[in-house]
């Protein structure tokens, strides 16, 4: 069962469409699998539009709901043509059915969630029983992969400066705290240390916004190759 | 006293029923451009809905262009898509909110330079796929027209539908006009709504 869920924070941002696309799409990935969150989303969405499209006494006047001041800004004949031009098309918008899209690690066939089908996926990259692969968001210093670790396989222990979420796709993990599943939502601030063992391997999907730090030992001679995982 | 009481109830809950009849006019408005495609109630969404989308708008685009650009975007995409609105599914207020926000994460997205990519309906899609798109379309148009539907009411009912509806008069006005009081109004507004709800198959789960 799902334990770990976006904070309601982040759904509001979620829903205002504040958040930037590497998270939005971890948030509607985590939705698509979790009722609670999904309901939660809905009932947001819907105070949003209510508070934005309040109803105004007096419907039949078009600038009731301005200044007096942004009165005078409002294009009011570019009104006039926009509907004429909108209008003008008969063109109804006809939605194709959703087609199935999957993504292959190390042999595995995985179905991609819809909110990744139209980002632009970069190459895979392998690192011991690591896979991953990053998604071309352009979104600066944040990160976004899909992170496919093998049975057996883990993620060295690590700290980061920033925040980072882990989606669980397939599969599971565990680590210090405990055990994850398929649909968990875990986001960890700069504070967390974490070292996620896989023993039967999972395909997640990442968001940080910085470097990992590796932490231990050895293990800080992973630092040069840190960028790599996240 | 009895009367008295009355009164103060029919009012309390006149402030409640005048959004609920608010919300069923914008959907009524909708399912009329999604099934007639009639420009007459798409004017009238569109008078509701374009001051309000370019008020928030210039909140999120400092450039008085782009913000007019999420106007016309999302109301196009009011009229392309009002097919896809389903009203057993929400308010009209949340489905447009829905494409006005989508726009707005698409344009931001192209204005911080990041892509021209489209990722805003992968991530809060707004349609439901429906395997024979056409077929369906074709069945709605044959069944539920909302004109028609309003024709089979009581004439009583159906000229303040008429004018409330598709001549956009308020209800105050409605009852100057017609001569009754406001609170015939308000009841004949109510019951002729149950009855096009019943109609247009707002009710079946
Ligand atoms: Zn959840």
């Amino acid at each position: 069962m799902i334990k770990h869920h976006p904070t309601f924070e982040l759904l509001k941002a979620f829903v205002a469409g504040d958040l930037p696309a590497s998270l939005s799409a971890g948030v509607a990935i985590h939705a698509d699998m979790c009722d609670v969150c999904q309901q939660q989303i809905a009932q947001l969405t819907e105070q949003v539009a209510e508070e934005h499209f309040k109803v105004e006494e007096n419907l039949l006047n078009r600038f009731n709901v301005d200044e007096q001041q942004s009165l005078e800004q409002l294009p009011v004949n570019n009104f006039e043509n926009m509907i004429a031009d909108i209008t003008a098309s008969n063109n109804i918008r006809v939605i194709p059915a959703q087609k199935e899209k999957t993504i292959s690690f190390k042999g595995n066939n995985y179905l991609l969630p819809r909110a990744l089908h139209n980002m632009t996926l970069g190459k895979t990259a392998h690192i011991g029983k690591l896979s991953r692969l990053r998604m071309q968001l352009n979104e600066n210093e944040i990160h976004t992969s899909l992170l496919h670790i093998e049975p057996g396989g883990g993620v060295p222990e690590h700290t980061h400066k920033g925040f980072e979420l882990t989606l669980l796709l397939e599969g599971s993990f565990a680590d210090e705290k405990g055990a994850y599943v398929k649909g968990d939502f875990i986001m960890l601030d700069a504070s967390r240390k974490h070292h996620p063992i896989s023993n039967q391997g999972c395909l997640c999907y990442t968001v940080a916004n910085d470097a990992l730090h590796f932490t231990q030992g050895i293990n800080k001679l992973l630092n040069p190759i840190s960028t790599f995982i996240y | 006293m009895q009367t008295n009481l009355l009164y103060q109830e029919t009012n309390a809950k006149s402030i409640k029923m005048l959004d609920e009849i608010e919300h069923s006019k914008l959907c009524l408005w909708l399912q009329d451009v999604a099934e007639n495609r009639n420009k007459q109630a798409f004017t009238h969404l569109f008078n509701f809905f374009a001051p309000k989308i370019l008020r928030i708008s210039r909140t999120k685009f400092s450039n008085e262009a782009l913000a007019c650009e999420v106007v016309q975007e999302t109301m196009s995409n009011v009229w392309r898509k009002a097919h896809l609105f389903n009203a057993d599914k929400g308010a009209a207020t949340t489905w447009v909110y829905t494409v006005m926000r989508n726009v707005t994460f698409d344009m931001l997205r192209k204005i911080k330079g990041n892509k021209e990519d489209t990722l805003s309906e992968d991530i809060w899609p707004i349609n439901e796929p429906v395997a024979n798109e056409d077929e369906s379309y074709e069945d709605h148009l044959a069944h539920d027209n909302l004109l028609k539907v309003i024709d089979t009411l009581p004439q009583a009912q159906q000229e303040v539908v008429k004018g409330f509806y598709l001549l956009e008069m308020s209800q105050e006005q409605l009852a100057k006009q017609l001569n009754l009081p406001l609170g015939t109004i308000k009841s004949r507004l109510r019951l002729a709504l149950a009855k096009l709800k019943v109609q247009l198959g707002d009710y079946h789960d």
